[in-house]
């Protein structure tokens, strides 16, 4: 079975205009981006073929081309013809391929196209090969190209030349904190509560997704509440309040390095102890374990998720919740990157379980959770929605199969993705944020 | 010592020095760096990593694969016992209960890697995922336990025998089969990588 042509338009216009010198290019930074982890990662697939039913584009399509075996074989192949002894001489013998344009092409199709850099064939590969890093490499090399797909590239754009991914401006981020902050008040325990932003020298500085603030505000809201509850010191910053970081799926480090060192300078400047990123999987991956070494720093700070905050506070007693609050069936969705990739996978646990009265767990789940299919960028790259909504099929027969009437899904990206499940598939659920399902439980003093 | 003794010492050599050149090529890459502040064990996600992380109690592949799995470490077993059957066989020392025991193992293995070729062969998308060197890694090892077992009925047959093995060694370093290096490897970074992020191992339900 041959892979579809890329269905990417100018995308593919660019590829043809690729010159022998552009190639040459490609291929040095090829070598670039690899390090000794990966080189050894492309050496070591042995085709056994048991990652193929680990991923969820495999389950719902059953296609050669979604096997993480033969995408990460995309990119080995490449390594092996210019690398190794047995590519140079029989690259027949070994499958090993040129980086030409039907290369770069099909590495386009499948590492972009079909792969939302999940890790679950990583976490069930039986050497234990990184396939994800292997393949987000390969998609570094396309992004110095430029020959990312055009919704992540805009998207990536937006970010770096705006602060955040919606472009919004500062003034209009300051005026909808001022009007939440209104709205906050008016519910009762709440009259004195505040949106801090631009306060130094506090205990937290708190980020959100950009799309909290377009479409999401009660989820800024019900962290606010929460802070308020617990008698937090925190604040936002004006401008370097963006969690996401779509550099970490165009695969530059660059890129991924300038969105995650705004928050890091706005730590530096506001004085604040702890970053605390909102609920974002690949925003939470990207800051806590990516931006180190992106930055070639270690953080003289705290990065934390929201999460470990609030069951941090409940544990301690600093806020109080009422589980009756939250009477319909809860299930939880755990973000490959929060999760699996980041290791936060009891706090939200923890937290249902003491707001929600019946909380049911998917299967599987924790680690072995599958992928919503809207991570990678894929929300961002509108010309594989149908694979992304196809491939979500795995997601929302897991969510079925709960019974639950809740969702709870602690990442953005996440939510956008379960929105369209939900009404694709018919689930009739409804998302929420965790810190949402926290809030509404809050008891407070009148 | 024969000539084909000699032979078979010289090409395990050669493979030797071969995958510690790959193994320093492969070390030339840059070194990636890890500055984020741990939250688990690395420790404890390698040990994880080359103990319960490697059953099918821990692995989804395995586990829904679980005639594969059992297969390939059967497979991996007779390729071992084979190595040892070749050493005794070098060194000329050979009790016959420890020929018997290698024998066993060794003709499940040879067994084993055919199964894995079969497979290899009878599912369109393995088989389409493979190159030639899938394919031949595997037969050549198999020939190797093979003869190995030919050889542990009739002694007289080493020249064969010796004559695969130094083919097996020679095409070690150039093939998939040099993943008998990256193997550990790989299982380092495995461990390492899940490990330092507190996902691996497993604690089961536990509090916040």
């Amino acid at each position: 079975m041959k892979p579809e042509p890329i269905n990417a338009g100018p995308l593919e216009d660019r590829v043809e205009a690729l010159k022998p010198d552009d190639l040459t290019r490609a291929l040095e930074e090829f070598r670039a981006v690899m390090t000794r982890d990966h080189a050894a990662a492309l050496a070591s697939c042995v085709h056994c073929g048991l990652c193929s039913e680990t991923c969820h584009y495999y389950l719902a399509t059953r296609r050669l081309d979604a096997i993480p075996a033969y995408k990460l074989g995309l990119v080995a192949s490449v390594f092996r013809r210019h690398e190794g002894l047995l590519g140079k001489v029989a690259p027949g013998w070994v499958g090993a391929r040129t980086l030409n344009h039907e290369t770069i092409k099909a590495w386009i199709d499948a590492l972009f196209g079909r792969c939302s850099l999940c890790g679950r064939c990583a976490l069930n590969c039986t050497m234990g090969i990184n396939i994800t890093a292997a393949i987000r490499a390969a998609r570094g090399v396309l992004a110095a190209l430029d020959l990312v797909p055009p919704g992540l590239k805009s998207t990536v754009d937006t970010a770096l030349i705006k602060g955040n991914n919606m472009g919004i401006s500062e003034n209009d981020f300051v005026e909808t904190l001022a009007w939440l902050e209104g709205e906050m008040q008016s519910d009762a325990g709440f009259e004195t509560a505040r949106m801090y932003v631009e306060e130094t020298g506090c205990r937290m500085l708190y980020t959100l997704n950009p799309r909290e603030v377009m479409f999401f505000p009660l989820s800024i809201v019900a962290v606010a509440k929460i802070f308020h509850a617990a008698g937090e010191s925190w604040t936002f910053s004006k401008d370097g309040f963006d969690v996401t970081n779509y550099g970490l799926y165009d695969g530059s480090d660059a890129h991924a390095g300038t969105m995650s060192g705004r928050l890091v300078t706005s730590m530096e400047r506001l004085g604040a102890g702890t970053l605390v990123l909102a609920e974002c999987g690949h925003g939470f991956n990207s800051n806590r374990w990516e931006a180190p070494q992106w930055l070639n720093r270690r953080y003289p700070f705290e990065v934390k998720s929201i999460l470990q905050v609030v069951a941090g506070y409940l544990r301690d007693g600093r806020i109080k919740v009422d589980a009756a609050q939250n009477t319909q069936p809860v299930t939880l969705h755990d973000p490959c990157n929060l999760v699996r990739l980041g290791g936060i996978v009891e706090e939200q646990r923890y937290l249902l379980r003491h707001t929600a009265r019946d909380f049911r767990e998917m299967t599987p789940n924790r680690e072995h959770n599958y992928c919503c299919g809207g991570g990678g960028g894929q929300l961002a790259m509108t010309n594989y929605a149908d694979r992304r909504l196809e491939a979500g099929r795995i997601k929302a027969d897991q969510i079925r199969r709960t019974g639950a009437k809740i969702v709870a899904v602690p990442c953005h990206n996440c939510i956008d993705q379960l929105m369209e499940l939900n009404k694709h598939y018919g689930l009739g659920v409804e998302l929420k944020t965790v810190c949402e399902l926290v809030a509404n439980a809050l008891v407070v003093e009148p | 010592m024969t000539l084909l003794t000699w032979g078979v010492i010289l090409s395990a050599g050669i493979c030797l020095v071969a995958l510690s050149a790959l193994v320093a090529r492969t070390f030339a890459f840059r070194a990636p760096s890890s500055l984020a502040a741990t939250q688990g064990s690395a420790a404890r996600g390698m040990r994880y990593a080359f103990g319960a992380g490697m059953l099918p109690t821990a692995k989804e592949s395995a586990r829904d694969h679980l005639m594969v799995w059992v297969t390939g470490m059967l497979y991996h077993a007779g390729i071992f016992a084979g190595l040892f059957y070749l050493a005794f066989t070098v060194i000329g020392f050979l009790p016959a209960a420890i020929v018997a025991a290698l024998r066993v193992l060794i003709a499940v293995g040879a067994v084993a890697g055919l199964g894995l070729l079969a497979r290899r062969i009878a599912l369109p998308h393995l088989r389409q995922l493979s190159c030639a060197d899938d394919f031949a890694a595997n037969l050549i090892v198999d020939l190797f336990l093979t003869a190995a077992v030919i050889h542990s009925f009739v002694p007289t047959l080493r020249g064969p025998f010796y004559l695969v093995a130094i083919l097996m060694f020679l095409y070690v370093p150039v093939g998939k089969i040099r993943h008998c290096f990256f193997f550990f490897y790989m299982r380092i970074l495995f461990g390492t990588f899940f490990g330092r992020r507190g996902v691996l191992p497993h604690r089961g339900v536990r509090e916040a």
